[in-house]
């Protein structure tokens, strides 16, 4: 029996941890918390934050090259000059373009009561089917699990993991993702769900519901995340149905969510906004 | 030790690369999984516990920094490490080309094991004529981009070889 599993340990290892992989998933849909994703999380924290910091100056000067292309070799000091110049406007314009995001999502914070922090995004889901990002603020900016994660467009998501300083945001249009929603023209009730074509479906409308495309969708403010009114997309098509009581309406999230470099988290709520 | 030191050197940098660079490069949807070409190349040359260990913590850092369910990814790297170390025992797998194909193999095996095992606790429509439109795709990067990370893992192995002595 020793000897068996002497000459076959690496399968026996294997078996064994595919059986611990299976009780973790089971675990995890039980709702129970991983302890190890918080501290990889911080512990990768850093890195991501330097890979970010150079993509972001790598892809400064590689623009700042491409505008410099077709200037003559007699020019080169010239060159030099517009290249300094370049990349000053690049910053600059950078410089601006953040500044003039920063003070949207001022604008959009002061339109709602409690409290709310920005954060920036240092990564994104590295699978295709699941659709997250990796902010740079956690639990030492007050940043919980279930916080809702806005942008001035609208709806980005909400925490669903956290440590020190980073914390994970599940997108609207995961899978996973649901927001309780209503359609601001009529009133109509659903569930903002994220589909896989990264867009969004409204779930369980009233058959009888009025629904038309063009219609803008709002948070309800009844799932106890979400702040009441915040917009989280247009209809784009509305299904029928054949069968049931129910239809469902196919949504564009008006937030730009693979563009986003800045969000703005929900620390705490106003009570007044939660239904 | 040495497979430790071997996975901490190649597996931080390529998630690192994997959750900052290469979504801004994907193909569709489809990005190279860097972390599955590292799997095989555990099953293919380390045929002890720490290679099993190793695949396990490979998918429980992919679980870590996606938002699917923990223990997904763990459990089909697990699955990927031992038929890739299976299949290393009886046939001989040790030029580029077959182990280019292999990685392909690997690849469509790991996403038809998560895609199995996701519409068993979720039932998500579309999920699976979706995840089957990047099935192909998904594989072909991460044989492409094969030769590369094998190169550099033997390289690494190397040196902490020599480290060691």
């Amino acid at each position: 029996m020793l000897d068996f599993f002497r000459r076959n340990r690496v399968l026996v290892a294997s078996a064994g941890l595919l059986l611990l992989s299976l009780l973790l998933s089971v675990g995890a849909r039980g709702g129970r918390r991983d302890p190890v994703a918080g501290v990889v999380l911080e512990l990768m924290r850093p890195l991501q934050l330097a890979v970010t910091g150079a993509v972001d100056a790598a892809t400064g000067l590689w623009r700042s090259y491409i505008a410099l292309v077709g200037v003559t070799r007699e020019n080169e000091l010239l060159r030099r000059r517009i290249r300094e110049l370049e990349q000053q406007l690049v910053h600059g314009a950078e410089m601006q373009l953040a500044e003039q995001r920063l003070d949207q999502l001022l604008r959009f914070r002061s339109t709602f009561a409690g409290d709310s922090i920005a954060a920036q995004i240092i990564g994104r889901d590295p699978l295709p089917w699941s659709r997250t990002v990796t902010i740079n603020k956690g639990a030492n900016d007050g940043i919980g699990k279930n916080a809702a994660v806005l942008s001035n467009q609208g709806v980005v998501g909400q925490t669903i993991a956290n440590s020190s300083n980073a914390a994970r945001v599940l997108l609207i249009t995961d899978h996973n993702s649901g927001v309780d929603a209503i359609i601001q023209r009529s009133r109509a009730h659903g569930i903002v769900k994220g589909a896989l074509d990264g867009g969004c479906v409204m779930k369980y409308l009233d058959r009888e519901a009025s629904v038309e495309t063009g219609d803008l969708v709002v948070t309800s403010g009844l799932d106890g995340i979400f702040p009441k009114g915040i917009v989280i997309g247009e209809v784009t098509e509305v299904n029928p149905g054949t069968r049931g009581l129910l239809k469902e309406a196919e949504i564009r999230p008006s937030a730009p969510l693979a563009q986003l470099e800045e969000v703005l988290i929900v620390t705490r709520p106003a009570v007044e906004e939660m239904q | 030790m040495r497979a430790a030191i071997l996975l901490a050197l190649v597996t931080i940098p390529a998630l690192l690369l994997q959750t900052t660079i290469l979504p801004l490069i994907a193909i569709g949807n489809a990005t190279p999984d860097l972390l599955l070409i590292i799997c095989v190349y555990l099953g293919l040359h380390l045929h002890s516990i720490a290679g099993a260990v190793g695949a396990f913590a490979l998918g429980y850092l992919q679980d870590t920094f996606s938002g699917g369910t923990i223990g997904l990814n763990a459990f089909a790297m697990c699955l990927v490490f031992t038929v890739v170390y299976l299949t290393s025992r009886r046939l001989w797998v040790d030029n580029a080309v077959s182990k280019i194909v292999v990685v392909f193999l690997a690849s469509l095996l790991k996403t038809t094991v998560i895609l199995m095992l996701v519409a068993l606790f979720v039932s998500v429509k579309g999920l699976g004529q979706s995840m089957l439109g990047y099935l192909i795709p998904e594989a072909l990067l991460a044989a492409v981009f094969t030769p590369a990370v094998f190169a550099l893992l033997a390289r690494t192995q190397v040196l902490t070889v020599t480290e060691e002595e």
